[in-house]
């Protein structure tokens, strides 16, 4: 595996002096900057512990007043699509590279930078909600960045008994007692791609028109991207109302720490993957 | 040093390309031979290509005892899977660095080659895959592999072990979880007074024994079946539940709330030496389990079928359960476990 990334780099490099040696000055590739804001509705959330009056407080559609203290999820698999159709996949076999966790409370990361995407006129864009299954593995060895990144104190999010990545890591607090809310996802799946022996896939394809073209050229478009955490007890796919852990059912917490209840919650923020393709995510604006 | 490693190797592999008749350093690294019971399960696939070797062996059993696994040196795998106890412990749950307590009862690392599926709820399907979890795991060893490796690769009898066990190959990863395994694979309990009973070794079950075989095969043998005492399935029978917000049973891994504290039937193969029982050691004895499932289990929506047709209980009389222990204790493995040495 490193070999490989040694070959990627070596190609890499090369390409890059290709492109040096070119005359024109018109560039070849530029930066794209997605933007995630995480809301409820059109309230960009303020975390907060349980009593913390300044916490942005939602209510869901079952009428359970809700607010987080902890609002992380890991975006991988970031592909962007041309007008006519042609995909500009970025790293997406390379999680040091390609995935990074959006984490609320760090607003550094709320940015992500695709570098060197080439010259064109997009207007799609799709990302994974997760890593994809042939990559989740927690390959510390394949990819030291992203493995460390997600296992620091501040993200916690190796979901170590799965021997895989945390694609979601919610906490907060609901109800007027300010019950604790716990909600972590991440896939269960054993066996190999196409013949999967056992586990659930938490891993969900977005796919986003872009309302505005994304014209990279001389110019760096930045996405923004909104995540409406409101979808994750009032989706499109389940209306949950939170119940205490005597019962399973819609049970955020304990029970969604592991695959039990879990995929309603992920259906609703990443979709079915079938008929909803967007989840929770919307495009608020495109800048070139 | 990695990179000095690599650059070798790449000289190396130039040289040897150059070469007309190229020299194949040749390990001899000869498969261990093992004794298969003929009427044990079918091995797991895995088992085939990863096949124990001497030296895999040697490096694996290493590793296993090795405290260089854990963050802070003062832990290794038989901390908490002691050959005495047949490779389990006495605490209810695990026990990691700095007396951290972990989910679930540390489960025996026996006959593992035979058993299709791993831990109480078969998140693991392979036992290469399950080294690093206890590696990684915070209430464990909350180590990295990454940083396992830093502290082993300059150590010489590992270099040698890892050449020898994997035809030259440096300290990886991988060899890592394997040899771990090939280890595991060797560590075959089939010496017990039941298998000496069965091949007619010349030892015979006591009036007692026999009654608890009996009884056994009446009232216990539909779930711990086969050679191994364990039909390697499911099932929620109603045990007092873990308290601890992780615990969904295999429900964990399929999500599906029929599988909601269901558990892997355990192997009754040397359970004398493995209390205390139950996911989290609910049970100090084997006394209470047996008294527990006499007088009533918990109700459950998907509680297993068996009790449920049979008022949440198995009735064992006070004789039956006397009996029954005694014939559980002809499982024990007294060489298995080391004590015959």
């Amino acid at each position: 595996m490193k070999n490989l990334k040694n070959y990627i780099l070596s190609a890499a490099v090369l390409v890059g002096f290709m492109s040096c040696s070119s005359d024109d000055n018109d560039a070849v590739a530029n930066n794209v900057t997605l933007e995630f804001t995480n809301t409820f509705n059109n309230t960009t959330i303020v975390l907060g512990d349980a009593t913390a009056a300044d916490a942005t407080e939602n209510t869901s559609e079952m009428g359970q007043v809700h607010h987080f203290s902890e609002l992380k999820y890991v975006v991988s698999n970031i592909r962007l699509i041309k007008a006519d159709g042609t995909e500009i996949p970025y790293n997406v076999n390379d999680l040091d590279n390609g995935a990074t966790v959006i984490n609320q409370a760090n607003t550094e990361t709320l940015s992500y930078v695709l570098s060197d995407i080439p010259v064109g006129d997009y207007t799609e864009i799709k990302f994974g909600l997760g890593v994809k299954s042939d990559l989740n593995d927690l390959d510390q060895v394949s990819f030291p960045e992203f493995y460390d990144n997600a296992g620091s104190n501040e993200t916690q999010m190796h979901w170590e008994w799965g021997t895989g990545y945390r694609f979601t890591k919610i906490e907060g607090f609901y109800d007027t007692d300010n019950k604790e809310l716990s909600f972590h996802s991440g896939s269960t799946l054993e066996g190999e791609e196409g013949n999967y022996t056992q586990g659930v896939d938490a891993y969900r394809d977005i796919t986003l028109s872009l309302p505005t073209t994304a014209t990279v050229g001389n110019s760096a478009p930045t996405i923004a991207i909104n995540a409406n955490f409101d979808y994750l007890l009032s989706g499109e796919n389940y209306t949950i109302t939170l119940v205490t852990t005597e019962d399973i059912t819609n049970n955020a917490t304990p029970s969604a720490h592991t695959a039990t209840e879990m995929m309603k919650f992920v259906e609703n923020i990443g979709g079915n993957g079938t008929t909803d393709t967007t989840g929770m995510f919307s495009i608020t604006s495109v800048e070139n | 040093m990695k990179n000095l490693l690599r650059t070798l190797f790449i000289v190396l592999l130039l040289s040897s390309c150059s070469n007309d008749d190229s020299e194949l350093v040749s390990y001899n690294n000869p498969e261990v031979s093992l004794n298969i019971p003929s009427d044990f399960p079918e091995l797991n696939s895995s088992f085939y290509t990863n096949i124990p070797t001497e030296f895999g062996v040697e490096l694996g059993k290493k590793l296993f005892t090795d405290v260089r696994l854990s963050a802070d040196n003062t832990i290794s795998c038989s901390s908490c899977h002691i050959q005495e106890n047949a490779f389990a412990d006495h605490n209810p749950k695990g026990i990691g660095i700095e007396g951290r307590i972990g989910l679930r009862n540390a489960p025996p690392v026996q006959n593992m080659a035979f058993m299709q599926v791993y831990n109480w709820d078969g998140n693991k399907l392979q036992l290469e895959d399950q080294p690093l979890v206890p590696i990684i795991t915070h209430e464990e060893m909350d180590s990295s592999i990454l940083e396992v490796i830093g502290k082993i690769e300059n150590d010489e009898s590992y270099i040698e072990l890892f050449k020898n066990a994997f035809n030259g190959e440096g300290i990886t990863a991988d060899g890592i979880y394997n040899s771990i395994a090939q280890y595991e694979y060797t560590l075959i309990s089939t010496n017990s007074k039941y298998d000496k009973v069965k091949r007619n070794e010349g030892e015979t079950f006591t009036e007692s024994e026999a009654q608890g075989f009996a009884v056994f095969q009446e009232k216990c043998i539909s779930c711990h079946s086969t050679e191994l005492f364990t039909d390697q399935t499911y099932r929620n029978i109603g045990f007092p539940i873990n308290p601890d917000t992780e615990e969904a049973g295999r429900a964990r891994i399929t999500g599906s709330t029929e599988d909601y504290m269901s558990f892997r039937v355990p192997s009754l193969r040397n359970i004398e030496y493995t209390a205390p029982y139950g996911s989290f050691g609910q049970f100090a004895t084997l006394e209470a389990v047996l008294n527990y499932l006499d007088n009533g289990v918990l109700e459950a929506d998907n509680l297993d079928p068996i009790l449920k047709d049979n008022d949440n209980r198995i009735p064992l009389t006070a004789q039956e359960k006397i009996d029954l222990i005694a014939f559980m204790k002809t499982l024990s493995d007294s060489e298995f476990v080391g004590l015959d040495d």
